[in-house]
């Protein structure tokens, strides 16, 4: 009897994990496919010149692969050990590009997702809700005034976020908040961190930095390398890991303020907290890669519209379309132009704002999710 | 039983059944005051409000007479600005929020409809108070979810997705998921409003089958005052943010309390059983 009884509820359990669909595992490895390929891509061509052979033959060098002192020195900055000059092109120059893309794609894609969850608004966005200009005005006033607090980064663009998301939300309350107050609010905010944005350029010393500063408010994977990896890599992995536990949390938001309530849930705690790993994600991203428009509002359209609005599935689908998106988009911005790299910035923003145009006509309703 | 030490000292007048026994309370409301930060003004005053254990309680009343309000402060939605709510004798601040969502399962008026979430997952979500933030589901939440589904009788539509469904089925599947929350106290927002006549039956033949055979005390805000006279066994009439009188339906619902608290002009048959027979509404007063 107890055995069939627990046969029984194996059978049940099995039933219970059907939310990782056949849809789901295809989107992820179309998504991880896309990824790798945008990444060879990227590591194939640039100033020194060498076939696409030797390359890749360089990217899986088992001799850097699997050499530890290698992948010490890349993430902790210590001595880099003896190889090749190719390997070093590859392995130091181009994949690090790679990986930061890949970090920002992701938790910029959870960002927006989590954020879009916690205030039930389709339109939102670390972009549209202020966290990325009040994270980048923090960023940029660090480069511009108070340089020497370089590599606490993260933690101030968190902390720009965090300030610009309060204001946000605190213009937009009255009594609970709707889709289209928090969207205005974010709108006036984001003017005003703009313009003290553009005041600080004002305040830079010589055209390098400002130059720095323009690239960076675009979003610009430019130049990124194994320190900006060895920045972003804990937070994001603490962010990510947050906001895939906390799906199911953000299942019960979904249902409604009241329902969740009556669930058990402390509403305002659980948003905030969320919040606050969806500012940190954001802020990871802004910190070594600048503001990249568009991309936290697309990404969790994309992967909602293919597997659905469960967000157990909705963040892992971010978590592999976010790097595959990010990636591609880099590899347009560095290649398309011939000689001249773009931001990223302009990419995405290029292409991100004609689909959700294109979504905006498409859906018949727009706004609470 | 944890929550056997009661307040004997209170002085209230004992409910007592046909037999002169003693009735227990399930939920109390005592001294209520309640208003919404909002507006200004006490919207519903209430000195004394019963849910008796193990019963259907009806709340009925006109429209904006306060019913939904008074559903909110016993499920501790809205706090009273004066007087307390006590469930099983025990204060409802004394819970936690997810405490209580153990106690008292609740059904709010709106629900926000989500298009794309299946019926079982939406009734897994009933569980949400016996998990843990990170927790996975277990089997005791496996058994409860397959008993909510079962007593709702939604078992062939348990993987449809909710924007798929009618709205007798989606209420269905919402009771289910309170059902699924495994509490010995229940609270509905009208249940059975916008329903045809074939689900509102559904509804109130599972609340019904709840109460009869786990003992569930159930309070329900009925729009239908033919509907709730026929179906609870205590009624509560609420009028103008007042309680106006609440007992057994055949000792509540008089021709009186139809003009007074409905302003309707009706006739009520209490043989065979009783019936309310709507007639005209009566002039404004």
């Amino acid at each position: 009897m107890a055995g069939a009884e627990s046969v029984g509820a194996n059978a049940v359990t099995e039933q219970r994990d059907s939310w990782i669909t056949g849809t789901l595992v295809l989107f992820c490895l179309m998504s991880m496919v896309v990824t790798v390929v945008a990444g060879l891509i990227q590591v194939s061509f640039g100033e020194y010149s060498m076939t696409v052979l030797e390359a890749w033959k360089a990217v899986f060098n088992p001799a850097v692969i699997f050499d530890l002192n290698a992948w010490v020195s890349f993430l902790f900055g210590t001595e880099r050990p003896d190889m090749s000059t190719n390997s070093i092109v590859v392995w130091n120059l181009r994949l690090p590009r790679v990986f930061v893309g890949i970090i920002t794609g992701a938790t910029l894609a959870v960002s927006g997702a989590i954020f879009q969850a916690v205030t039930r608004n389709e339109l939102a966005s670390p972009f549209i809700l202020g966290v990325s200009s009040g994270a980048g005005f923090a960023v940029l006033a660090t480069l511009v005034v108070f340089s020497g607090f370089a590599p606490f980064l993260p933690l101030i663009a968190t902390l720009g976020g965090t300030l610009a998301f309060g204001l946000v939300y605190s213009i937009a309350w009255k009594g609970g908040t709707s889709p289209v107050r928090l969207v205005l609010a974010g709108v006036i905010v984001n003017m005003v961190f703009q313009s003290l944005q553009q005041g600080l350029f004002f305040f830079a010393d010589d055209l390098g930095v400002v130059q720095t500063a323009i690239a960076w408010i675009t979003g610009s994977l430019t130049g990124t390398g194994w320190e900006e990896v060895r920045i972003a890599i804990l937070p994001a992995i603490i962010a990510i890991a947050i906001a895939l536990a906390g799906a199911r949390q953000l299942n019960v938001l979904m249902l409604g303020e009241n329902t969740a309530r009556s669930l058990g849930m402390r509403v305002e705690r659980v948003r905030f907290f969320l919040s606050g790993v969806a500012i940190l994600a954001a802020s990871v991203a802004i910190a070594v890669a600048g503001v990249v428009s568009f991309f936290g509002l697309v990404v969790p359209h994309i992967v909602r519209n293919t597997v659905g609005g469960d967000y157990r599935r909705l963040m892992v689908g971010c978590v592999f379309a976010g790097p595959a998106l990010m990636v591609t988009a880099d590899v347009g911005a560095r290649l398309a132009m011939g000689g001249t790299q773009m931001p990223v910035g302009v990419v995405t923003g290029l292409i991100g704002g004609p689909y959700f145009l294109y979504l905006m006509r498409k859906q018949q309703s727009m706004g609470e999710l | 039983m944890a929550r056997t030490q009661r307040n004997t000292d209170r002085e209230r007048t004992q409910i007592t059944d046909d037999n002169g026994i003693a009735i227990e309370s399930a939920l109390v409301g005592d001294g209520l005051e309640l208003s919404y930060p909002s507006s200004d003004g006490t919207v519903v005053e209430c000195t004394r409000l019963d849910i008796p254990e193990e019963a259907v309680t009806a709340l009925v009343g006109p429209n904006g007479s306060g019913k939904s309000t008074l559903l909110k402060a016993l499920s501790n939605h809205l706090k009273p600005d004066t007087g307390t709510v006590r469930i099983h004798g025990e204060d409802l601040d004394s819970f936690s929020q997810k405490e209580l969502a153990r106690e008292l399962g609740v059904l709010s008026q709106e629900n926000d409809s989500l298009g794309s979430i299946s019926v079982e997952d939406l009734v897994y979500h009933g569980r949400y108070p016996h998990r843990g933030f990170f927790d996975g589901a277990d089997e005791a939440d496996h058994r409860a979810v397959e008993r909510a589904i079962e007593l709702a009788g939604i078992d062939e539509i348990r993987d449809t997705e909710l924007g798929q469904l009618s709205g007798g089925q989606k209420q269905l599947a919402w009771i289910a998921m309170v059902l699924a929350q495994d509490t010995d106290v229940l609270l509905l927002d009208e249940p059975t409003t916008f329903l045809d006549v074939h689900h509102q039956f559904r509804v109130l033949e599972t609340i019904r089958q709840l109460n009869e055979e786990k003992g569930v005390t159930v309070a329900v805000i009925l729009h239908d005052i033919a509907q709730a006279a026929r179906f609870a066994d205590y009624l509560v009439a609420m009028h103008d943010g007042k309680l106006y009188d609440w007992g057994p339906p055949e000792e509540v619902v008089t021709e009186q309390l139809l003009a007074d608290v409905f302003a309707i002009e009706a006739t009520v048959e209490y043989e065979p059983e009783l019936q309310v027979l709507p007639k005209r509404a009566l002039p404004d007063r």
